[in-house]
């Protein structure tokens, strides 16, 4: 997927949310948002597959730990559409991050034991128009 | 000032503004807010300067300052919540500012989109959007 923004050196702690508002484009086959130290060290890979490696409406989470992979998880509900406009809430406490989109909420566990997200990075068919880093989910 | 934030891909185009809310730390002497291709090219360095009641603009070519702007209408004070509007023009930068004024700096190397920020000194971001 092509990289999209990407910002560093932030300090988001356990409890505080980061807010990220785009548009899905119209001939998206997927996109990515990944939080986590840096771009091999991913507390959480939230990415949403319209059609691609093989998916087809499926979002497929992971971690990533010294650049490999860890286990794919994938969820059974698919809250996206071509073209939509969309809002994606990410927090997290010691146990689990948890995504929060207008009509549903993902989890998925804090594998890394990670203490604060310094990275955040958007990959694939999604345009961001705006960030937000807040202390209350 | 050390490095708070940096984002690369940022996709600000001429003819689109850049909305960034923050706080501006209660003991800070400056914060700067710097768009261009990287850290050593910058096509607008914005820095209010809180013990010179100044804000100096600039642009940075392969790591060398160019010629200083000096605004000394510095409407922010420490500790407080802001509002900064960054409108990138083919020639010139506008910022708007809490109270209205205006500061201009003109876009000197002709950048035409603007892929790196970064956001250094006593400023927290609490959001930034893209118009």
């Amino acid at each position: 997927m092509e990289q999209g923004l990407v910002v560093t050196q932030l300090d988001i702690q356990p409890g505080e949310c980061i807010k990220v508002k785009g548009k899905i484009l119209s001939d998206a086959k997927g996109f990515a948002v990944n939080v986590g130290k840096d771009s091999s060290t991913l507390l959480l890979h939230f990415n949403p597959r319209f059609d691609c490696h093989g998916d087809v409406n499926t979002i497929v989470c992971n971690s990533k730990q010294d650049g490999t992979w860890g286990e794919e998880d994938r969820k059974a509900d698919f809250p996206f559409q071509h073209g939509d406009k969309t809002e994606i809430c990410i927090s997290f406490n010691e146990t689990e991050a948890t995504v929060k989109l207008p009509d549903a909420e993902f989890q998925f566990p804090n594998r890394l034991g990670m203490e604060k997200i310094e990275y955040l990075a958007v990959e694939g068919d999604f345009k961001v128009k705006a960030i937000k880093f807040s202390d209350q989910l | 000032m050390s490095e708070k934030l940096e984002i690369f891909n940022l996709g600000l185009k001429s003819g689109h503004s850049l909305k960034i809310k923050g706080k501006i730390s209660n003991d800070t002497d400056s914060f700067s807010i710097n768009l261009g291709c990287r850290s050593s090219d910058l096509a607008f360095h914005f820095n209010p300067r809180f013990n010179e009641s100044v804000i100096v603009c600039n642009s940075k070519c392969s790591n060398a300052w160019q010629a200083e702007h000096r605004d000394d209408h510095l409407c922010f004070s420490r500790g407080s919540s802001v509002k900064i509007v960054i409108e990138m023009l083919e020639d010139k930068f506008q910022v708007k500012l809490p109270d209205g004024h205006e500061v201009e700096f003109p876009n000197r190397h002709c950048y035409s989109k603007i892929d790196y920020m970064s956001v250094k000194g006593g400023f927290k971001v609490t959001s930034f959007k893209l118009d």
